[in-house]
C-alpha cells in the first residue's frame, strides 16, 4: 500500500529525515517508536502532505502512485489520514460544520451524493459515542477549548467518519488517561480492516498493549535504525532507547 | 504654495423646490456655509486614508434625474424606496401602526417643517462631518419617521437607497428617526445601485434615541464600483436607552461611513458591529465615535474588515469618555484579515477618558488565515478553496449571525459567496 524510499526532509534548511525506508501493506498495522525529536512527527507531516517540510530526496508511492506530487487534499482523498499530533484549534468553524464538510468532500470524490445536514448528524452523534464524545462537542468551535484527550477523540472520530485506507496516528495516546486510552485504542482497532493499514506513531509502548502492531520500527536521528515484530516494543519498554546507542535526551539536539 | 482645493460652486445648486419653506431655507444657509469649503487632503487627519479617493469632479454635482417609479410595492415587510435621492412613494409600503408615522419631508406642514429644521445635524460633529453638511445644503427628499411613547413596530422597515447611474451626478438621501420613549424600531438601510456612470451617495441618516427606546439600525452598503459612497450616522441617546447597529460594506472606489454616539442619558448602552469586505482596487473607510457624556453608560464595538487583492480598509474608532461619565464602560474591538499580499489595513483606536472610574479595552489585530489551520482542513480532504471560505468566514460569522434580520443576513451571505468566487480560486 504504502512505499517510503530513501526519503530525505528538511524544515528551514535543517535536514530532518535522513533516508527513511519503509513498506507497508494493506491490513498491515506498523509502529514507529522513538525518541523526542527523532523525526517522527516530520514523517506524519511529510506522508500528509504539509509543505512547510520540504522533500529534498527519495519517493513515496500510495498503491503505486506518486504520493509526493499530490496535494494534501488529494492525498486526503486518496485515503491518507493523519491524527494529528496537536490538533488545531479552529474558533469560529463549528467541529460540525467542518466533519460534514470534509466527509462531503470525500463523498464528492467518490461520486457518491452529499449527506444533508440530518442525516450527517445522526451518523455524527453515533460516531461522537463510539469515542464517547459528549455531542455537544459537535457544536464547539473545532477542537476550541478541548482538552488534549477530547482533541484526541476528535481525531479519531474524524477517522472513524472519513474510514481512510492508510491512517497515520501521531502520538494519539499521549496525554491520555488509562480509560481514555481504552476509547482511543477501541476506537482504532475499529479502524482495523484487511484493506487498510494503520501506522502509529508513538513515544511510549503502552499504547501496544491495546493496539497490537505487526511490525514496530525505531527511528532515530531521522532514520530507521532498527525494525522488528511486537517483541521490539517490549525489549524498548524494559531497556530504554539506550541499549540501541541512542540517548535519548539528547536524541533531538544530536540532529 | 498652492491655494487648498475648495469645493466646486456646482455643488451648491440644490435641486427640486417640493419642500416645505423652513427646509428650503436650512438647505440654502447650508450651502451658504459651504461656499469655499476646503475639501479634504491627505492633511485633513480624519480624511488621510481617503481624500485621494474623493472624486468632486462638476459632472457629480448635478442631482440625478429622480429614476423612474416602479408599478408595483414589495409584498409583504414595509418598506420605504428612495430612487436617486428621492422617495418613490409607489414603491413603498408603509406600517399602520399606532403611534408611528412615517413621512416624506414634502408632505409636512410648515410648523414640522421648521421643528425639523431646527434639529436636522444636531447628532453629529460639524466639523468631522463636512459631506454631511453637504447632504443638508443638498437633499432634495428625506424621511422622517416618528414614534410617539411606547409605540413598537415589530417588523423591521426597510429602506431601499437606489441608484440609477445612466448618467453622472449625485444622490443625497436623508433619514431622521425621532424614537420617543420606550419605543422600538429596527431600520434596515440597503444601499443598491445599477448603471455604470460615476455617480455619488451622500447620505445622512440621524436618530433621536429617548428615554428607554431601543433602536436596531442595519445597515448593507453594496453599491457597484461606479458609487462613491459617502455616509454619516448620528446618534443620540438618552437615558437607559438601547441602539444596536450591524454595518455590513463592500467595497467601491470610495466607501466612507462616519458613525457617532453620544451616550447623553444615563445607563444608555449601544452595542456596533460592523463587517467590512473589499477586493480589486477598493477602498473602505469606516470612522466611528462614541461619546460617553453621562455616568454608567456601556458601548461595545466589534468591527473586522477583511482586504483581498489591493484592496485597502481604514478603521478609525474613537472613544471619548467625558468628565462627568463615571462608571463607563467601553470595550472596542477591530480585527482585520489581509487575503492577499497588496491588500492594506489600517487601524487606529483613539481613547481619550476624562473621567477615573472607567472601564475601557480596546484591541487592535492584523493577521493573514493561518497556515496551520488551512493545512488541518485540507489535510481532511476538503477543498483550499472551501477551507479558505470556512477561515475566512469564521473570522466574520459571529458578527454575521448576529445581524437580526433574516433578509439582511442573506443577502449579506450572498455577497459573501460572490467575494469568495472572485477571492480563492477552484482548485
Ligand atoms: N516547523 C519546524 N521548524 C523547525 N524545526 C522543526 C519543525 N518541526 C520539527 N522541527 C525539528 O525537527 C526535529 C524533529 O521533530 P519532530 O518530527 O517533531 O520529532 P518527534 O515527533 O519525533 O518528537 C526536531 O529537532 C524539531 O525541533
Ligand atoms: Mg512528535
Amino acid at each position: 500500500m504504502l512505499s517510503i524510499k530513501n526519503l530525505h526532509a528538511s524544515v528551514e534548511g535543517k535536514e530532518i529525515l535522513k533516508g527513511i525506508n519503509l513498506e507497508i501493506k494493506a491490513g498491515e498495522v506498523h509502529a514507529i517508536m522513538g525518541p523526542n525529536g527523532s523525526g517522527k512527527s516530520t514523517l506524519s507531516q511529510v506522508l500528509a502532505g504539509n509543505e512547510a517540510f520540504e522533500v529534498t530526496e527519495g519517493e513515496v508511492t500510495l498503491n503505486g502512485e506518486n504520493l509526493l506530487e499530490l496535494e494534501t487534499e488529494e492525498r486526503a482523498r486518496e485515503g491518507i489520514f493523519l491524527a494529528f499530533q496537536y490538533p488545531v484549534e479552529i474558533p469560529g468553524v463549528s467541529n460540525l460544520q467542518f466533519l460534514r464538510t470534509a466527509v462531503n468532500a470525500m463523498r464528492t470524490h467518490r461520486g457518491e451524493p452529499e449527506m444533508n445536514a440530518a442525516e450527517f448528524m445522526k451518523l455524527a452523534k453515533e460516531v461522537s459515542k463510539q469515542v464517547d464524545l459528549d455531542p455537544a462537542f459537535l457544536k464547539r468551535g473545532v477542537n476550541e477549548g478541548f482538552s488534549g484527550g477530547e482533541k484526541k477523540r476528535n481525531e479519531i472520530l474524524q477517522a472513524l467518519l472519513l474510514q481512510p485506507k492508510l491512517a497515520i496516528l501521531d502520538e494519539t495516546d499521549s496525554g491520555l488517561d488509562i480509560d481514555a486510552l481504552k476509547v482511543v485504542s477501541d476506537g482504532v482497532n475499529a479502524l482495523r480492516a484487511e484493506d487498510r493499514a494503520i501506522l502509529m506513531v508513538t513515544h511510549y509502548q503502552r499504547l501496544l498493549n491495546h493496539i497490537v502492531p505487526d511490525y514496530v520500527h525505531v527511528l532515530a536521528g531521522g532514520r530507521i535504525i532498527k525494525s522488528g515484530g511486537r517483541e521490539l516494543a517490549l525489549e524498548l519498554e524494559e531497556r530504554g532507547y539506550g541499549w540501541l546507542g541512542i540517548k535519548e535526551d539528547e536524541a533531538a539536539a544530536a540532529n | 504654495m498652492k491655494p487648498a482645493p475648495t469645493l466646486s460652486s456646482a455643488f451648491l445648486q440644490p435641486a427640486g423646490n417640493a419642500l416645505p419653506g423652513p427646509l428650503l431655507r436650512l438647505r440654502e444657509q447650508r450651502g451658504t456655509a459651504l461656499v469655499d469649503m476646503p475639501l479634504p487632503t491627505r492633511k485633513t487627519e480624519n480624511w488621510k486614508y481617503s481624500s485621494k479617493h474623493l472624486k468632486l469632479s462638476d459632472e457629480l454635482a448635478t442631482n440625478l434625474p429622480a429614476g423612474s417609479a416602479t408599478t408595483s410595492a414589495a409584498e409583504d415587510g414595509y418598506r420605504v424606496v428612495f430612487r436617486n435621492g428621492v422617495i418613490d412613494p409607489q414603491a413603498s409600503r408603509l406600517p399602520q401602526v399606532d403611534g408611528l408615522t412615517v413621512q416624506r419631508f414634502a408632505d409636512l406642514s410648515d410648523d414640522e417643517a421648521s421643528a425639523l429644521a431646527e434639529r436636522l445635524d444636531n447628532t453629529l460633529d460639524a466639523n468631522a462631518t463636512q459631506m454631511a453638511r453637504l447632504n443638508t445644503a443638498r437633499f432634495e427628499d428625506g424621511l422622517l419617521i416618528t414614534l410617539k411613547p411606547d409605540a413598537v413596530l415589530a417588523e423591521p422597515l426597510f429602506v431601499v437607497h437606489e441608484v440609477t447611474a445612466t448618467a453622472s451626478g449625485s444622490a443625497f438621501p436623508r433619514i431622521y428617526v425621532d424614537a420617543g420613549r420606550h419605543s422600538q424600531l429596527t431600520l434596515v438601510e440597503e444601499y443598491l445601485s445599477s448603471g455604470d456612470q460615476p455617480v455619488m451617495v451622500d447620505t445622512v441618516t440621524e436618530f433621536m434615541v429617548a428615554d428607554g427606546a431601543q433602536v436596531t439600525s442595519i445597515r448593507l452598503t453594496a453599491e457597484d464600483q461606479n458609487v462613491q459612497h459617502i455616509g454619516a450616522t448620528g446618534v443620540r441617546q438618552q437615558r437607559s436607552s438601547r441602539f444596536e447597529s450591524h454595518c455590513v460594506g463592500f467595497g467601491g472606489p470610495l466607501r466612507r461611513h462616519d458613525l457617532q454616539l453620544r451616550l447623553e442619558g444615563e445607563g444608555a448602552e449601544c452595542k456596533l458591529n460592523g463587517v467590512v469586505v473589499t477586493q480589486d482596487k477598493q477602498h473602505y473607510d469606516n470612522h466611528t465615535c462614541i461619546d460617553h457624556i453621562a455616568a454608567n453608560c456601556n458601548s461595545e464595538e466589534t468591527y473586522r474588515n477583511i482586504a483581498a487583492d489591493e484592496s485597502h480598509a481604514v478603521f478609525n474608532g474613537r472613544i471619548h469618555i467625558h468628565q462627568d461619565a463615571q462608571k463607563s464602560n467601553a470595550d472596542m474591538n477591530n480585527k482585520n484579515l489581509l487575503l492577499s499580499t497588496g491588500a492594506e489595513i489600517d487601524t487606529k483606536p483613539e481613547l481619550e477618558i476624562y473621567a477615573d472610574d472607567v472601564k475601557c479595552a480596546h484591541g487592535a489585530t492584523i493577521g493573514q488565515l493561518d497556515e496551520q489551520s488551512l493545512f488541518y482542513l485540507v489535510s481532511r480532504g476538503i477543498s483550499r478553496r472551501e477551507a479558505n471560505v470556512l477561515l475566512t468566514m469564521a473570522f466574520i460569522n459571529e458578527l454575521v449571525t448576529q445581524i437580526p434580520v433574516e433578509q439582511v443576513r442573506d443577502s449579506a451571505n450572498e455577497r459573501l459567496n460572490r467575494f469568495f468566487d472572485d477571492t480563492f480560486e477552484e482548485a
